[in-house]
Protein backbone atom coordinates (compact mmCIF):
# COMPACT_ATOMS: atom_id res chain seq x y z
CA UNK A 1 0.00 0.00 0.00
CA UNK A 2 1.59 3.11 -0.99
CA UNK A 3 0.02 7.02 -0.35
CA UNK A 4 0.40 10.26 -1.73
CA UNK A 5 -0.85 13.62 -0.97
CA UNK A 6 -0.97 16.56 -3.01
CA UNK A 7 -2.62 20.09 -1.95
CA UNK A 8 -3.95 21.99 -5.33
CA UNK A 9 -2.57 25.27 -4.95
CA UNK A 10 -5.47 27.67 -3.97
CA UNK A 11 -7.59 24.44 -4.80
CA UNK A 12 -7.93 21.57 -2.51
CA UNK A 13 -6.53 18.54 -1.64
CA UNK A 14 -6.28 15.31 -4.02
CA UNK A 15 -4.85 12.16 -1.90
CA UNK A 16 -4.35 8.31 -3.78
CA UNK A 17 -3.70 5.42 -2.15
CA UNK A 18 -2.79 2.18 -4.00
CA UNK A 19 -1.78 -1.09 -4.23
CA UNK A 20 0.50 -2.44 -6.89
CA UNK A 21 0.96 -6.39 -7.74
CA UNK A 22 3.51 -8.16 -10.08
CA UNK A 23 3.46 -5.13 -11.88
CA UNK A 24 -0.08 -3.94 -11.92
CA UNK A 25 -3.13 -1.98 -10.18
CA UNK A 26 -4.43 -4.10 -7.72
CA UNK A 27 -6.33 -1.73 -5.89
CA UNK A 28 -6.76 2.39 -5.74
CA UNK A 29 -8.62 4.91 -4.26
CA UNK A 30 -8.79 8.93 -4.40
CA UNK A 31 -10.28 10.60 -1.38
CA UNK A 32 -9.84 14.59 -0.69
CA UNK A 33 -12.07 17.62 -0.49
CA UNK A 34 -12.27 18.25 -4.43
CA UNK A 35 -15.90 18.09 -6.62
CA UNK A 36 -16.44 15.89 -9.32
CA UNK A 37 -19.75 15.74 -11.44
CA UNK A 38 -21.16 13.36 -11.13
CA UNK A 39 -19.62 11.88 -8.15
CA UNK A 40 -20.11 8.28 -8.83
CA UNK A 41 -17.34 8.76 -11.25
CA UNK A 42 -14.72 8.43 -9.33
CA UNK A 43 -15.49 4.79 -8.78
CA UNK A 44 -15.18 4.69 -12.76
CA UNK A 45 -11.95 5.95 -12.73
CA UNK A 46 -10.83 3.53 -9.94
CA UNK A 47 -12.21 0.85 -11.69
CA UNK A 48 -11.06 1.93 -14.77
CA UNK A 49 -7.13 1.88 -13.47
CA UNK A 50 -7.79 -1.33 -11.59
CA UNK A 51 -5.47 -3.58 -13.26
CA UNK A 52 -3.51 -1.45 -15.29
CA UNK A 53 0.19 -1.88 -15.87
CA UNK A 54 1.81 0.58 -13.46
CA UNK A 55 3.84 2.41 -16.04
CA UNK A 56 3.71 6.22 -16.27
CA UNK A 57 2.75 6.61 -19.73
CA UNK A 58 -0.76 4.01 -19.00
CA UNK A 59 -1.96 5.55 -16.20
CA UNK A 60 -0.95 9.10 -17.22
CA UNK A 61 -3.43 8.38 -20.28
CA UNK A 62 -5.83 6.62 -18.88
CA UNK A 63 -6.67 9.21 -16.23
CA UNK A 64 -6.40 12.10 -19.18
CA UNK A 65 -8.89 10.50 -21.45
CA UNK A 66 -11.60 9.63 -18.41
CA UNK A 67 -11.50 13.66 -17.49
CA UNK A 68 -12.31 14.27 -21.46
CA UNK A 69 -15.40 12.42 -20.98
CA UNK A 70 -18.00 15.55 -21.58
CA UNK A 71 -20.20 14.86 -18.66
CA UNK A 72 -17.26 15.51 -16.38
CA UNK A 73 -16.89 18.70 -13.98
CA UNK A 74 -13.84 18.70 -12.25
CA UNK A 75 -13.60 21.31 -9.82
CA UNK A 76 -10.62 22.51 -7.35
CA UNK A 77 -8.08 20.12 -8.73
CA UNK A 78 -7.09 19.28 -12.56
CA UNK A 79 -6.43 16.08 -14.23
CA UNK A 80 -3.08 16.57 -14.11
CA UNK A 81 -3.20 17.17 -10.35
CA UNK A 82 -4.60 13.37 -10.48
CA UNK A 83 -1.53 12.14 -12.79
CA UNK A 84 0.64 13.70 -10.35
CA UNK A 85 -0.60 12.39 -7.07
CA UNK A 86 -0.57 8.96 -8.79
CA UNK A 87 2.42 9.10 -10.18
CA UNK A 88 3.72 10.04 -7.14
CA UNK A 89 1.72 6.88 -5.25
CA UNK A 90 3.00 4.49 -7.87
CA UNK A 91 6.90 6.21 -7.28
CA UNK A 92 7.11 4.40 -3.79
CA UNK A 93 6.77 0.80 -6.15
CA UNK A 94 10.11 1.39 -7.76
CA UNK B 1 -43.19 29.59 -9.67
CA UNK B 2 -44.30 29.26 -5.68
CA UNK B 3 -41.00 27.92 -3.55
CA UNK B 4 -41.61 25.74 -0.56
CA UNK B 5 -39.59 27.14 2.71
CA UNK B 6 -39.47 24.89 5.20
CA UNK B 7 -38.67 26.71 8.42
CA UNK B 8 -35.93 25.31 10.69
CA UNK B 9 -35.99 21.78 11.76
CA UNK B 10 -33.91 19.89 14.22
CA UNK B 11 -32.69 16.55 13.23
CA UNK B 12 -30.32 13.99 13.91
CA UNK B 13 -27.62 14.14 10.90
CA UNK B 14 -27.98 11.31 9.03
CA UNK B 15 -32.24 12.82 8.68
CA UNK B 16 -30.93 15.76 7.52
CA UNK B 17 -29.33 14.24 4.84
CA UNK B 18 -31.88 12.19 4.02
CA UNK B 19 -34.25 15.05 3.83
CA UNK B 20 -31.76 16.26 0.59
CA UNK B 21 -32.15 13.28 -1.01
CA UNK B 22 -36.01 12.58 -0.65
CA UNK B 23 -36.92 16.31 -1.30
CA UNK B 24 -34.40 16.32 -4.54
CA UNK B 25 -36.33 13.19 -5.92
CA UNK B 26 -39.67 14.42 -5.52
CA UNK B 27 -38.20 17.71 -7.17
CA UNK B 28 -36.74 15.55 -10.08
CA UNK B 29 -40.23 14.03 -10.10
CA UNK B 30 -41.87 17.09 -10.77
CA UNK B 31 -44.24 16.51 -7.48
CA UNK B 32 -42.31 18.93 -5.06
CA UNK B 33 -42.16 22.58 -6.20
CA UNK B 34 -37.96 24.23 -5.38
CA UNK B 35 -37.73 23.98 -1.90
CA UNK B 36 -35.44 26.18 0.34
CA UNK B 37 -35.01 24.45 4.23
CA UNK B 38 -32.98 25.34 6.94
CA UNK B 39 -31.94 22.88 9.85
CA UNK B 40 -30.04 22.08 12.80
CA UNK B 41 -28.17 19.15 14.29
CA UNK B 42 -28.91 17.31 17.29
CA UNK B 43 -26.74 15.76 18.56
CA UNK B 44 -23.85 18.22 17.14
CA UNK B 45 -22.74 15.95 13.93
CA UNK B 46 -19.64 16.09 11.50
CA UNK B 47 -20.14 15.97 8.05
CA UNK B 48 -17.56 14.32 5.63
CA UNK B 49 -17.79 14.94 1.74
CA UNK B 50 -18.22 12.43 -0.68
CA UNK B 51 -14.86 12.11 -1.18
CA UNK B 52 -13.09 12.01 1.79
CA UNK B 53 -11.77 9.12 4.06
CA UNK B 54 -13.52 9.30 7.39
CA UNK B 55 -10.36 8.15 8.90
CA UNK B 56 -8.20 10.55 8.05
CA UNK B 57 -10.65 13.42 8.72
CA UNK B 58 -12.48 12.20 11.52
CA UNK B 59 -11.57 11.60 15.26
CA UNK B 60 -14.60 8.78 15.37
CA UNK B 61 -13.32 7.92 19.35
CA UNK B 62 -13.94 11.17 20.38
CA UNK B 63 -17.05 11.54 18.39
CA UNK B 64 -18.81 8.08 20.00
CA UNK B 65 -17.96 9.27 23.55
CA UNK B 66 -19.38 12.43 23.41
CA UNK B 67 -22.06 11.18 21.16
CA UNK B 68 -21.22 13.68 18.15
CA UNK B 69 -22.57 12.06 14.70
CA UNK B 70 -20.76 11.23 11.73
CA UNK B 71 -22.55 11.37 8.34
CA UNK B 72 -21.22 11.35 4.90
CA UNK B 73 -22.74 13.87 2.70
CA UNK B 74 -23.54 13.13 -1.19
CA UNK B 75 -21.99 16.33 -1.94
CA UNK B 76 -17.91 17.06 -2.34
CA UNK B 77 -16.03 19.41 -0.88
CA UNK B 78 -14.58 18.98 3.37
CA UNK B 79 -15.21 18.02 6.60
CA UNK B 80 -17.65 20.21 8.42
CA UNK B 81 -18.24 20.01 12.20
CA UNK B 82 -22.32 21.04 12.79
CA UNK B 83 -22.21 22.19 16.01
CA UNK B 84 -25.62 22.22 17.54
CA UNK B 85 -25.38 25.52 18.99
CA UNK B 86 -22.95 27.18 16.66
CA UNK B 87 -24.26 27.18 13.26
CA UNK B 88 -27.05 26.54 10.56
CA UNK B 89 -27.18 24.99 7.79
CA UNK B 90 -29.60 26.25 4.78
CA UNK B 91 -30.18 23.67 1.47
CA UNK B 92 -31.42 24.35 -1.90
CA UNK B 93 -33.47 22.16 -4.31
CA UNK B 94 -34.14 23.52 -7.45
CA UNK B 95 -34.34 21.67 -11.06
CA UNK B 96 -31.29 22.47 -13.19
CA UNK B 97 -33.64 24.59 -16.04
CA UNK B 98 -34.59 26.57 -13.42
CA UNK B 99 -35.10 29.96 -15.24
CA UNK B 100 -32.13 32.15 -14.31
CA UNK B 101 -29.54 29.68 -13.25
CA UNK B 102 -26.21 29.28 -14.60
CA UNK B 103 -25.43 25.85 -16.50
CA UNK B 104 -21.84 26.87 -14.92
CA UNK B 105 -21.44 25.30 -11.20
CA UNK B 106 -19.25 28.32 -9.88
CA UNK B 107 -21.99 30.53 -11.14
CA UNK B 108 -24.68 28.98 -9.54
CA UNK B 109 -22.70 28.44 -6.43
CA UNK B 110 -22.63 32.08 -6.35
CA UNK B 111 -25.91 33.26 -7.23
CA UNK B 112 -27.58 30.61 -4.51
CA UNK B 113 -24.57 32.19 -2.16
CA UNK B 114 -25.93 35.65 -2.69
CA UNK B 115 -29.02 35.06 -0.40
CA UNK B 116 -26.39 34.34 2.02
CA UNK B 117 -24.34 37.48 1.65
CA UNK B 118 -27.56 39.83 1.82
CA UNK B 119 -28.63 37.89 5.27
CA UNK B 120 -25.11 38.54 6.66
CA UNK B 121 -25.14 42.02 5.15
CA UNK B 122 -28.48 42.94 7.02
CA UNK B 123 -26.75 42.51 10.55
CA UNK B 124 -23.66 44.42 9.29
CA UNK B 125 -20.72 42.05 8.16
CA UNK B 126 -19.53 42.99 4.85
CA UNK B 127 -19.50 39.24 3.49
CA UNK B 128 -18.21 38.34 0.22
CA UNK B 129 -18.09 35.50 -2.37
CA UNK B 130 -14.85 33.53 -2.32
CA UNK B 131 -14.88 31.11 -5.22
CA UNK B 132 -15.40 28.07 -5.40
CA UNK B 133 -17.66 27.37 -2.99
CA UNK B 134 -16.72 29.76 0.51
CA UNK B 135 -18.01 33.14 1.64
CA UNK B 136 -15.52 34.78 3.49
CA UNK B 137 -16.05 38.10 6.04
CA UNK B 138 -12.61 40.17 6.47
CA UNK B 139 -10.67 37.67 4.34
CA UNK B 140 -12.21 34.92 7.01
CA UNK B 141 -14.63 31.68 5.58
CA UNK B 142 -17.76 32.16 7.51
CA UNK B 143 -19.61 29.80 5.19
CA UNK B 144 -18.98 26.94 3.21
CA UNK B 145 -21.07 25.39 0.82
CA UNK B 146 -21.54 22.39 -1.24
CA UNK B 147 -23.06 21.21 -4.63
CA UNK B 148 -24.21 17.87 -5.96
CA UNK B 149 -26.27 17.91 -10.18
CA UNK B 150 -28.19 15.12 -9.93
CA UNK B 151 -31.36 13.80 -11.69
CA UNK B 152 -31.58 17.09 -13.14
CA UNK B 153 -31.80 18.58 -9.85
CA UNK B 154 -29.30 21.02 -8.13
CA UNK B 155 -28.95 20.51 -4.21
CA UNK B 156 -26.80 23.14 -2.70
CA UNK B 157 -26.45 22.96 1.02
CA UNK B 158 -24.59 24.94 3.48
CA UNK B 159 -23.58 25.74 6.82
CA UNK B 160 -23.55 29.48 8.24
CA UNK B 161 -21.13 29.47 11.50
CA UNK B 162 -22.93 31.64 14.08
CA UNK B 163 -20.70 31.03 16.42
CA UNK B 164 -17.29 28.86 16.70
CA UNK B 165 -15.83 27.24 19.31
CA UNK B 166 -11.75 25.95 17.65
CA UNK B 167 -11.28 23.72 20.29
CA UNK B 168 -14.43 22.09 20.42
CA UNK B 169 -14.41 21.71 16.61
CA UNK B 170 -10.37 20.03 16.57
CA UNK B 171 -11.46 17.80 18.81
CA UNK B 172 -13.97 15.63 16.65
CA UNK B 173 -12.16 16.75 13.33
CA UNK B 174 -8.55 15.07 13.02
CA UNK B 175 -5.76 17.37 13.54
CA UNK B 176 -3.37 15.30 16.26
CA UNK B 177 -4.17 16.08 19.89
CA UNK B 178 -0.30 18.02 19.83
CA UNK B 179 -1.15 19.87 16.65
CA UNK B 180 -4.12 21.59 18.86
CA UNK B 181 -1.15 23.97 20.12
CA UNK B 182 -1.74 27.34 21.00
CA UNK B 183 0.07 28.40 17.09
CA UNK B 184 -2.93 26.34 15.32
CA UNK B 185 -5.97 27.77 17.36
CA UNK B 186 -4.72 31.07 16.28
CA UNK B 187 -3.63 30.14 12.47
CA UNK B 188 -7.67 28.79 12.31
CA UNK B 189 -8.57 32.48 13.92
CA UNK B 190 -7.06 33.84 11.29
CA UNK B 191 -8.50 31.90 8.78
CA UNK B 192 -12.38 30.95 9.96
CA UNK B 193 -14.79 33.06 11.77
CA UNK B 194 -18.14 33.76 12.97
CA UNK B 195 -21.25 36.30 13.45
CA UNK B 196 -20.56 36.58 16.89
CA UNK B 197 -16.92 36.52 16.00
CA UNK B 198 -17.87 39.70 14.40
CA UNK B 199 -20.57 41.56 15.75
CA UNK B 200 -19.88 40.43 19.33
CA UNK B 201 -23.42 38.97 19.40
CA UNK B 202 -24.82 35.73 18.71
CA UNK B 203 -27.84 36.17 16.79
CA UNK B 204 -30.44 34.16 17.56
CA UNK B 205 -31.75 31.16 15.18
CA UNK B 206 -35.32 32.70 14.45
CA UNK B 207 -33.55 36.06 13.93
CA UNK B 208 -31.37 34.37 11.53
CA UNK B 209 -33.61 31.97 9.76
CA UNK B 210 -35.60 35.27 8.87
CA UNK B 211 -32.81 36.85 7.02
CA UNK B 212 -31.79 34.01 4.97
CA UNK B 213 -35.13 33.11 3.92
CA UNK B 214 -35.68 37.04 2.60
CA UNK B 215 -31.88 36.79 1.78
CA UNK B 216 -32.34 33.65 -0.53
CA UNK B 217 -35.79 34.98 -1.76
CA UNK B 218 -34.79 38.27 -2.88
CA UNK B 219 -31.39 36.44 -4.86
CA UNK B 220 -33.27 34.16 -6.27
CA UNK B 221 -36.38 36.04 -6.91
CA UNK B 222 -38.74 33.77 -5.71
CA UNK B 223 -42.02 33.96 -3.60
CA UNK B 224 -43.12 31.25 -1.15
CA UNK B 225 -45.08 29.66 1.19
CA UNK B 226 -44.46 27.69 4.35
CA UNK B 227 -44.51 24.04 4.39
CA UNK B 228 -43.32 20.47 5.32
CA UNK B 229 -42.29 17.76 3.68
CA UNK B 230 -45.10 15.91 1.45
CA UNK B 231 -45.80 12.35 3.06
CA UNK B 232 -43.93 10.73 -0.23
CA UNK B 233 -41.05 12.79 1.19
CA UNK B 234 -41.30 11.71 4.79
CA UNK B 235 -41.37 8.06 3.35
CA UNK B 236 -38.52 8.54 0.84
CA UNK B 237 -36.95 10.32 3.98
CA UNK B 238 -37.11 7.15 6.41
CA UNK B 239 -35.74 5.10 3.10
CA UNK B 240 -32.88 7.23 2.76
CA UNK B 241 -32.18 7.24 6.49
CA UNK B 242 -31.93 3.63 6.99
CA UNK B 243 -30.29 2.55 3.79
CA UNK B 244 -27.98 5.37 3.18
CA UNK B 245 -26.69 7.84 5.82
CA UNK B 246 -27.35 5.40 8.92
CA UNK B 247 -25.65 2.85 7.02
CA UNK B 248 -22.21 2.14 7.99
CA UNK B 249 -21.43 0.88 5.20
CA UNK B 250 -22.05 4.18 3.03
CA UNK B 251 -20.16 6.30 6.01
CA UNK B 252 -17.31 4.25 5.85
CA UNK B 253 -17.29 3.28 2.39
CA UNK B 254 -14.03 5.83 1.67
Amino acid sequence: MSKAELKVKGGKLVKCRLDVEEGYIKNIKYTGDFFLHPEEYIEKLENSLTGAAASTEIIKNIIEEFFKKPEITLIGASPEDFVKVTLSCLEAYK
Amino acid sequence: MIWRVIPLTVNKASVNMAVDSAILDEVSAGRSPPTLRLYRWKPSAVSVGYFQSVNDEVNIEACREMGVDVVRRITGGGAVYHSYEGEITYSVIIPEDYEGMPKDIISSYELICGGIIKALNWLGLKAEFKPVNDITVEGKKISGNAQTRRKGVILQHGTILLDLNIKEMFNFLKVSKEKISDKLIKSVEERVTSITSITGVKPDFAKISQLLIKGFSESLKFNYTFNGLTPIEEKLTREYDEKQFSNREWVFRR
